[in-house]
């Protein structure tokens, strides 16, 4: 999927649709140079998903856990399973200080990453590209380019 | 229990990259730094080092015990000795800030000693307190670094109001990631710095000029993440021959740095006088830069004569252990009570307010 943002407002608000699209779970690698908007793209996402604190970028912190909505009952019915949506945590990673995949293991990516209740977004994402466990339906791959007139082409892939 | 007035605190810091400890004095006459360490200035961490820091939380459970080793050998103390134990809680990255603030807890815990979980950030604008005797308040303190940009309004030591903070990219990764785009060093803060020195003020070869981002907006919000898009746009315009001129780099870094110092003092000397500071704090990583210090100071003393002014010493800038200390020092002295051990946690999200 291939889109084009004229600007910072029109990444935001892709990305805000594309955050009503998950379930939990998901991984997202994003990958761009810098001044792309990968972390515009990661505003518009927690703001899809609900988060009210301000997102800023994580390259020196690494990582930053941002809490959604209540705390709900951890137990559901089985017929609830599957069908309900319950995110109740964006990590937010960037990996452009970091050495490679070992570095993420190190702070934790592996207890978020795929947990039904988070949905997991990685800056510079395609440095842990050939590490991460691939599920059908649960990891992206989101490239943004600088393109014509400051434009960026978004490129969504599902693998 | 002691006289107060004299306490030996022992601090830890490890919120982010550095591991770091520190044995402060504390007394009537004001503070003595007996031993500050932070690893990424040791032969221990050189072996592994490169030119980017090691974040990963297992460099910070490989450091943790020579620092304090270091540390209380340098004192020349006794963990017997310790009256106070203090360490950083928050914010940063969680595996970083575990590794400190559980060796805390463990020391305080048998050693039979009071122990603060201290903000970071608190630690940041309150290290100037060691070189200075005291601060009018309140004061508008700038945090400004790597990782943090933000105003602190500082009602008095304990009251604090986060009144602006950045949207996007701190001041500190700013330069970084500017050094980045001109393919210079790291870190990019000290090499932009260098270069922009280098730069001769009628170079008309390159006229360049960046925005000022949010500059006159009416908040106390930052964002550099356009700044950084800008001179991107900019060196992507060039010729190869150029993108690689050293005048060029010249121009490119000596306003850039402007752009990040014009926003920085701008936006403080609003606050400072929207608020009615007394007192005026630079602190951060960002706060060893020399344009900086030497604007915010110059701009101060034109513009509001009557308000003090203090910054860190160019050392105590980036993270440390002796700011970990301090901010514990006056967190104890306000209930003379530690915190309780057993309901310690780390908060990666701590804020100031």
């Amino acid at each position: 999927m291939l889109m084009i943002s004229k600007n910072e407002k029109e990444t935001k608000d892709f990305a805000k649709k594309f955050a009503k699209s998950l379930n939990g779970g998901e991984v997202i690698l994003l990958s761009g140079n810098l001044g792309a908007g990968k972390t515009v793209f990661v505003k518009g996402l927690a703001e899809g998903l609900g988060v009210k604190d301000i997102v800023n970028s994580p390259t020196f912190v690494l990582m930053k856990v941002y809490k959604i909505g209540q705390k709900r009952l951890e137990i559901r019915p089985p017929q609830m399973w599957g069908r309900q949506k319950n995110i109740n945590n964006l990590i937010h990673i960037d990996a452009y200080r970091v050495g490679g995949y070992e570095d993420l293991k190190n702070i934790g990516f592996e207890d978020f990453a795929g947990r039904e209740d988070c949905v997991v977004v990685v800056e510079w994402g395609e440095k842990i590209k050939s590490k991460i466990l691939k599920s059908e339906d649960k990891t992206f791959f989101i490239n943004l380019k600088v393109n014509r007139l400051n434009s960026r082409l978004i490129k969504i892939i599902r693998k | 229990m002691k006289n107060f007035g004299d306490l030996i605190i022992l601090g830890i810091e490890s919120s982010c990259d550095e591991t770091a400890a520190a044995v402060l004095k504390a007394s009537r006459g004001g503070f003595k730094i007996l031993a500050s360490v932070v690893s990424s200035q040791i032969a221990t961490h050189r072996r592994y080092g490169g030119v980017v820091p090691e974040v990963a939380a297992r460099m910070h459970v490989e450091n943790i015990v020579p620092v304090l080793g270091e540390t209380m050998e340098t004192a020349g103390v006794d963990f017997k000795d310790i009256n106070l134990i203090a360490a950083t809680r928050g914010p940063g990255l969680v595996t970083s800030l575990l590794v400190g603030l559980e060796t805390a807890k463990n020391l305080a815990y048998f050693l039979r000693k009071p122990i603060v979980g201290v903000n970071h950030v608190v630690g940041h604008l309150l290290v100037s307190l060691t070189n200075q005797k005291e601060a009018k308040f309140p004061a508008m303190a700038l945090v400004v670094s790597g990782g943090h940009t933000q105003l602190v309004l500082v009602r008095k030591i304990g009251d604090y109001e986060i009144i602006g903070e950045t949207l996007d990219d701190a001041a500190g990764e700013c330069f970084d990631k500017v050094a980045k785009i001109l393919n210079l060093g790291y870190p990019g803060g000290p090499v932009v710095a260098a270069e922009a020195e280098k730069y001769p003020i009628s170079n008309i070869q390159y006229p360049i000029r960046l925005p000022r981002p949010m500059l006159d907006q009416k908040n106390y919000n930052f964002s550099f993440s356009g700044l950084k898009t800008a001179v991107l746009y900019n060196f992507q315009k060039q010729k190869p021959a150029v993108q690689k001129d050293k005048h060029y780099i010249r121009a490119m870094c000596h306003e850039a740095q402007q752009a990040i110092v014009n926003v920085l003092v701008g936006k403080t000397l609003r606050a400072a006088r929207d608020y009615g500071a007394e007192t005026v704090i630079l602190a951060g990583g960002v706060a060893a830069n020399k344009a900086l210090r030497e604007t915010l100071a110059a701009r101060l003393q034109e513009e509001l004569p009557r308000v003090k002014y203090l910054q860190p010493s160019i050392v105590h800038c980036t993270d440390n252990a002796v700011m970990i200390a301090v901010a514990g020092y006056y967190q104890f002295m306000k209930n003379k009570k530690g915190d309780d051990i057993f309901n310690m946690e780390v908060d990666p999200n701590l804020r100031v307010s």
